[in-house]
């Protein structure tokens, strides 16, 4: 009849594109290699696509981009942060940023399972700060924000059971996104138990990684060439010539000019965004109780330590301070500081990640700081001091120990004496 | 408990579409499941406000009682009496969850109050409408379930399109004849596809992509032309902004349209090509349409034989010049207690005063221009006014001026 003919008018068109919606997202597509342009892009661009997303991220160790593993103090992008250093001087490493705000060692961990393999045996910066181990750790919220299905599913396929996952997989379950998918989050109490996925659970997850790995392949590629931008035109205030002498005298020149309304020597603009008026006047002596030596940070920071040493990744650790006059006027305790500072000292030393920049008691240098708790200036040019040379010269190889000790509840708690 | 946002993810679709297929094929065969679709509404609805939005979902269940309570006890009283101040009384008491609600964030900054939950405002307007409609008597009798259905209808639940209810009612108590329903379900197709292209390729482009950049580099000029911000992004920030504005929010019009369609209820449309509106007044017969002839129907006209029969206003075009001032303030209060909503609405009241004036001269003078360029003006002039008064709507120059 004529009606029949016409419901299949208009139901074939939704047929033919819910198919080809399927053959797009379910069948492997390899819409082939980024371009070196967005490459560049990304590695600067902080975008959280790029950051979840696992395409960018692998092509660009591949070809030779390091990650520099953060948090906030990546987005301060003056003339010496390390991306404007490295591209002006063409330096023999480029870095790729891998952090915002929120972003710890377990949103770092889980975020980076998919491209570890790529970073076999080459070198990362891992910048931590003290500020991540409070008695929380982790955020939910931010782990939320960051978590990446991607790199977790490829995490969960690849899970083999060690004390290290089973940590990992009950910290996860502690987190909202855990919950987000059924399947998985019964996958993941699996391997929190000790226990194999199901063959299920594994053809299900194997399905979901493919369909976020066309939408990763697909999407990734879309990145802001903002931060670029801004990078480029930071270039132009650097000296000709990659001399620390000049460096410094441009660091304490754009410090002097950016900073001069506050008596804390936090940058102007910042100041006056976040801290002018009733802001600052509620943080006087607000952090004196903050405590950072007990936290399950530590046990999630050993989560990355674990990986770096499972694939011999050689690493840099910088521990920043924070601005001592902040410090003093929120009552941020110096010693409770220095505790953490050597807790997390000990953690690093003991199982032989020796590379370490310890900042912490910069942060009365003038310009050291761009704010309150983020390297600015000549913090930046203080690390780079270190990180350019570990960077560009071949390091012996690394021989790491991992002691499954500090995933334990009284390391966490353990005040380190 | 799983929590599924109205429109927002593929899953969403996916799951609404199976749901719907029984629906879809009664009506085919001219046969509304009654009993299925109520509960498949109230499945969709447990979705939208269960889960960790639940608090919101207490706040719609008390809504409801109370909307039914107000709406039945005003009809049955209407029934013998017809007082305007109990009319007055009832429409007030109606509105006033949503004035609590709109009110809150402008007296405690930044908090909600907890009788909120996502689509109040539409509801309100549901809700009013019934009593105005029945101190018209245009609605003779009331039945709480046909009221409760129209409420709660939940396609358009969350952002509407804002329903008639004697429309609503004479769609929902027939079910559509064959052709007619095939269509429908044409257009409903049609629709679906048009909204994904409209919010999430379009939408997702203008407000995910763009918008963030412009708004970034017009932070960065706040100290251009002598402080006020005035310059270029800024200018790509009300474009983008318009843009983004339009295709979210048709997008989103156009699914609850087509599953509205789908379930053999023709839900009236939201925009009409606003962009090629010759002048203000055409543009509020192409955007919100549903909104502005709600505001029509039920603020500017009652307004202006209120202003009429108590002989408030001798000239015919003060009349009218009030009745736009206080239909557009009321709009700007509904979006939101905050200067740039209150701005926007005076804007639009000025800008259509103007047009009036304007439509009047034209009037006047029979022998103006009027071609293909004069029209192109037209509808660049209109354009422009309105995506600045989009850029005060936003809400960024509080931002670029006050934080």
């Amino acid at each position: 009849m004529n009606a029949h003919k016409t419901i299949w008018q208009i139901i074939g068109p939704v047929i033919v594109a819910v198919a080809l919606v399927a053959v797009v997202f379910i069948v492997p597509q390899g819409f082939g290699n980024v371009s070196k342009q967005t490459e560049q892009k990304a590695a600067v661009s902080l975008s959280t696509n790029v950051f979840k997303g696992n395409k960018i991220k692998s092509q660009a160790i591949d070809d030779g981009y390091v990650p520099f593993i953060g948090s906030s103090e990546l987005s301060r992008m003056d003339p010496l942060h390390p991306s404007v250093l490295a591209t002006k001087y063409h330096r023999s490493y480029q870095p790729f940023l891998l952090g915002k705000p929120g972003t710890q060692s377990l949103v770092h961990y889980f975020a980076l399972s998919g491209v570890m393999r790529h970073l076999k045996n080459r070198k990362v910066v891992f910048i931590v700060s003290p500020q991540w181990f409070t008695k929380q750790g982790q955020m939910p919220t931010a782990f939320d924000y960051y978590y990446s299905p991607l790199e977790t599913i490829h995490w969960l396929t690849h899970a083999h059971d060690s004390v290290a996952t089973r940590y990992a997989a009950q910290r996860l379950l502690t987190m909202p996104s855990a919950s987000s998918d059924r399947i998985m989050k019964a996958a993941i109490t699996n391997v929190a138990a000790g226990k194999a996925i199901t063959s299920g659970q594994r053809t299900y997850l194997t399905t979901k990684e493919k369909l976020l790995v066309n939408a990763d392949d697909l999407y990734s590629r879309l990145v802001s060439g903002r931060r670029l931008r801004h990078i480029q035109q930071a270039e132009r205030q650097l000296p000709a010539h990659d001399s620390t002498a000049q460096l410094t005298k441009v660091a304490n020149r754009l410090g002097a000019q950016a900073t001069g309304n506050n008596r804390f020597g936090v940058k102007d603009s910042f100041y006056n965004l976040r801290l002018r008026g009733h802001n600052v006047q509620n943080l006087r002596q607000a952090e004196r109780n903050f405590n950072y030596t007990q936290s399950p940070e530590y046990s999630d920071m050993e989560l990355l330590l674990s990986q770096f040493a499972k694939y011999h990744v050689q690493v840099m650790v910088v521990i920043p301070p924070v601005n001592h006059k902040w410090a003093k006027y929120t009552g941020l305790s110096d010693k409770m500081y220095a505790q953490t500072d050597h807790k997390i000292k000990t953690q690093l030393q003991s199982q032989g990640f020796t590379h370490i920049v310890d900042l912490t008691h910069d942060g009365g240098q003038k310009y050291f700081m761009e704010d309150t708790i983020h390297l600015g200036w000549r913090g930046w040019l203080k690390m780079d001091q270190q990180v350019k040379p570990f960077l560009s010269r071949k390091q012996p190889a690394a021989h790491y120990r991992i002691q499954n000790r500090f995933f334990s509840r009284t390391w966490q708690l353990s005040q380190n004496k | 408990m799983v929590n599924l946002q109205p429109y927002a993810s593929p899953s969403y679709f996916i799951i609404i579409g199976l749901c719907l297929l029984p629906i879809i094929v009664g009506l085919y065969h001219g046969k509304r499941f009654v009993a299925y679709e109520t509960l498949f509404s109230l499945v969709f609805i447990v979705l939208t406000f269960g889960g960790d939005h639940w608090h919101q979902g207490v706040a719609l269940i008390g809504y409801v009682l109370y909307q039914l309570l107000i709406v039945g006890g005003y009809a049955r009283y209407r029934r013998r009496n017809n007082q305007t101040s109990v009319f007055v009384a009832a429409v007030v008491v109606a509105i006033v969850p949503l004035v609590v609600v709109k009110v809150t964030p402008a007296i405690q900054v930044g908090s909600q109050s907890l009788l909120g939950f996502l689509g109040i405002s539409y509801l309100t307007f549901k809700a009013v409408q019934m009593v105005m409609e029945l101190r018209d008597g245009t609605i003779k009798a009331f039945q709480p379930l046909p009221f409760l259905r129209f409420l709660l209808f939940f396609p358009t639940i969350s952002s509407g399109p804002i329903d008639r209810y004697r429309r609503f009612e004479k769609d929902y108590r027939t079910a559509p004849e064959r052709a007619k329903y095939l269509q429908l379900l044409n257009k409903a197709v049609f629709y679906l596809f048009l909204g994904f292209l409209y919010k999430f390729v379009l939408g997702y482009i203008f407000g995910k992509l763009l918008l963030p950049e412009v708004a970034h580099a017009a932070l960065l000029q706040r100290a251009a032309f002598f402080h006020t911000g005035l310059s270029l992004p800024l200018l790509g920030y009300m474009y983008t902004y318009s843009m983004y504005l339009f295709f979210d929010f048709a997008g989103y019009s156009l699914f609850a349209v087509a599953i509205s369609y789908l379930m053999g209820i023709e839900t009236p449309m939201n925009f009409n090509r606003p962009f090629a509106a010759h002048n203000i007044k055409d543009f509020w017969n192409r955007w919100h349409m549903t909104l502005s002839f709600w505001f029509r129907d039920f603020i500017f006209m009652r307004f202006t034989f209120f202003l009429m029969k108590h002989k408030l206003v001798k000239n015919r075009v003060r009349i009218s010049q009030c009745a736009y001032l206080v239909n557009f303030l009321i709009m700007g209060f509904w979006h939101g207690v905050t200067w740039f909503y209150i701005v926007y609405g005076l804007f639009h009241a000025s800008a259509i005063i103007i047009n009036d004036y304007w439509l009047r001269f034209k009037k006047r003078h029979q022998g103006l221009p009027h071609n293909r360029w004069t029209e192109g003006l037209a509808i660049f002039t209109t354009f422009n006014i309105v995506c600045f008064s989009f850029l005060i709507f936003s809400g960024f120059l509080n931002v670029l001026w006050f934080k």
